[in-house]
């Protein structure tokens, strides 16, 4: 990879929500780069536009103007075939509430965007189980989410988001739903993750932003300082 | 593959609802399956019923009975008659039919008929009622066209002192000069047949008649061109009228046609009407599937919004999300079908007479209903029942999944960021 090239790049993009008769901008003309690799906090106040700024960058979301560059791709005009491939390739996701598929055991869920992608059973397997081992979850392998601690599900959650190894993980409020000790954990192995991959995380805890590599400020939907 | 079988465990995890949504989609196949035994079991009625029926026209020249020496009656069928009626869609079968009066002692006269040797032997007025049996002797067989033979009715019989033993042996004389007050003289040689057989009716005047090779009666009486009359033999019941009309459309004004009156009564109400009303009931049951699949899907995605939405946002392809949901469907519906398989397999037989009285009987026309009531439902599983449930689970799943599946496919991922 070439370290010039960033891996996200926002160009003057903006978000705006027509409510009644005015017209809200939740990401107000951002410009923003964002290397390659490393761990980067996204806080602000409620309704400042974190999530809307991360749902941009996964491509969940079209800007009203501007565009979004992930990995080389403007994510913004990317077909539904694209977009699809893009989700299973390039972005995890780690969602507030976990997200498990509550039918499927802890293996099932992580092997499951590998599936997506088209992995070999077996290859699967193998590397759902080691992702589950390496985040101490080796005895949980067959249980289903509604045997699982919150903490235990959003480490299944995170070892699912990197299942097809994507360079960009995507966190919105990842231990809103957990204890502040849990918390922590699950922002270590976040830590430890973004060594391989960027990860951009959207957090109320002040400490826990502490963490990042950088932190981004949201004031009304513009970056501050 | 892995979004079929999400499908299926997808189905196991309400298991209350499962049950409840298997009963209401498996008591609308168990209406369908009465409903088609229904159908099935009336049309083996209809079948039955339908061989029973005349189905056999009558041609005469037109105003007369068309006995070559009946006075004023001798008027017979132009000899291309039953070439261009044979011709006719659905006639099986024509049968020309050469007549001639003789008299005798008491009562009065006997009949002289010229037919193929193979063809039914009707007695005149007595139409099928009194089909002959043969008593003695034997019939006449293909070999015998052309030859003086005949075979006889026991009432003329005794009259011609020929006994049942003396079949093959005995003789009687034609003689086409004898006269009686309806009968005129033919001024011809008399000719002497050999009786190869006799036969009884049951009817004292069926049992006066004599029947010979149609070429042996034109020769006796000089009749060389032409029948006395025509019976038409129509493949089925349904075509009676139509044959009717098409016959009347061929010969045009030179014939008289008898339509049998059963066979116009039977058209007019019977199997269709049933077959029509049963399959609407089927129809019905098919609706209500496919409501029970649209609302249980409907809700099953308003349910899952956010597990579709995380489904797509770790990469599930619209392809997939509609693969899962319609294998969620299919397995719901042919639970529902096999449901309703067993339900009819045990009481089928019973509650499908009184469904079958209580929702067609009504319709039927009166003078059918003894008919019908005493109709052979049966709740036996063949082939063709098991491939009609599992099209209609498989096509009731698919239009009553349609529009959610839609639903889910259009859920955006965002779906997944929800929490409420
Ligand atoms: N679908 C939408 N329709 C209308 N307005 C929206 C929509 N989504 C977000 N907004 C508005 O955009 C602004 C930014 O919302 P966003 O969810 O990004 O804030 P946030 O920083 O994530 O807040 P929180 O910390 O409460 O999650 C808010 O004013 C919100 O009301
Ligand atoms: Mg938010």
């Amino acid at each position: 990879m070439n370290r010039a090239t960033p891996l996200i790049e926002l160009r003057s993009v903006s978000k705006s929500y027509r409510k009644g008769g005015e017209t809200i901008d939740a990401i107000a003309d951002i410009d923003l780069e964002l290397p390659e690799k490393g761990m980067v906090a996204i806080v602000g106040p409620s309704g400042s536009g974190k999530s809307t700024l991360l749902h941009l960058i996964g491509a969940m979301d079209r800007p009203t103007r501007g565009e979004v560059v992930v990995a080389g791709r403007v994510v913004n005009g990317l077909s539904q075939g694209e977009l699809t491939r893009f989700r299973r390739r390039t972005v995890g996701f780690v969602f507030q509430t976990f997200n498990l598929i509550p039918n499927l055991s802890a293996l099932e869920n992580v092997a499951l965007p590998m599936e997506f992608n088209g992995a070999a059973k077996s290859e699967r397997t193998k590397r759902a189980k080691a992702l589950l081992e390496r985040f101490q979850l080796g005895h949980r392998l067959k249980h289903r989410a509604n045997e699982l601690s919150g903490g235990e599900m959003q480490r299944v959650a995170i070892a699912r988001a990197i299942a097809n190894e994507p360079r960009l993980v995507l966190a919105d409020e990842p231990t809103g739903n957990l204890d502040s000790k849990t918390g922590a954990l699950i922002y270590e192995l976040l830590k430890e993750i973004s060594r391989e991959r960027t990860v951009l995380v959207v957090t109320h805890a002040e400490p826990l932003a502490a963490m990042a590599d950088r932190v981004l400020h949201l004031q009304d939907g513009r970056i501050g300082a | 593959m892995g979004m079929i079988v999400l499908g299926l465990r997808n189905l196991l995890r309400n298991k209350v609802r499962l049950v409840l949504v298997a009963i209401l989609i498996g008591v609308p196949f168990f209406l369908l399956l009465a409903m088609n035994a229904i159908g099935d079991a009336v049309q083996r009625q209809t079948a039955v019923l339908a061989e029973n029926v005349n189905t056999v026209l009558q041609l005469r020249a037109r105003g007369s009975m068309g006995h070559v020496n009946m006075v004023g009656q001798d008027r017979i069928l132009p000899q291309d008659v039953p070439e261009k009626v044979r011709g006719i869609e659905h006639v099986e079968r024509v049968e020309p039919y050469l007549l001639a009066m003789a008299p005798i002692t008491p009562p009065n006269f006997v009949m002289h008929v010229g037919l193929a040797p193979t063809a039914v032997k009707r007695l005149e007025s007595h139409g099928e009622a009194g089909n002959p049996r043969i008593i003695a002797g034997r019939d006449l067989t293909p070999e015998d066209a052309g030859q003086d033979v005949a075979i006889i009715g026991q009432g003329y019989a005794q009259w011609a002192g020929i006994k049942p033993e003396d079949m093959g042996t005995a003789t009687l004389t034609v003689d086409p000069t004898r006269t009686h007050p309806v009968i005129f003289a033919m001024k011809r040689p008399t000719r002497e047949l050999r009786i190869v057989g006799m036969y009884a009716s049951g009817y004292v005047f069926g049992d006066l008649q004599l029947f010979m090779p149609i070429e042996t009666f034109r020769s006796i009486y000089g009749t060389d061109q032409g029948t006395s009359w025509l019976f038409v033999k129509v493949d089925s019941v349904e075509n009676v009228p139509l044959v009717a009309q098409r016959v009347r459309e061929t010969v045009g004004y030179v014939a008289d046609i008898l339509v049998p009156e059963s066979a116009a009564v039977f058209t007019a109400t019977t199997s269709r009407t049933v077959k029509q009303l049963s399959g609407a009931g089927g129809l019905l049951a098919i609706a209500l599937m496919v409501i029970v699949v649209f609302f249980v899907l409907l809700m099953t995605v308003r349910e899952r919004a956010r597990e579709i939405g995380t489904l797509k946002a770790i990469g599930a392809s619209d392809g997939g999300v509609t693969v899962q949901f319609l294998t969620e469907a299919v397995a719901l519906s042919l639970l529902g079908g096999a449901l309703g398989l067993l339900l009819f397999q045990a009481v089928g037989a019973m509650v499908t007479g009184r469904l079958f009285a209580l929702s067609i009987g009504p319709f039927l026309p009166s003078h059918y209903k003894p008919l019908f009531e005493s109709l052979a439902v049966s709740n036996q599983v063949s082939a063709s029942v098991l491939l009609l449930v599992l099209v209609v689970a498989v096509v009731a799943a698919v239009v009553g999944s349609a529009y959610g599946v839609w639903q889910a496919v259009r859920l955006s991922p965002l779906e997944a960021m929800k929490h409420e």
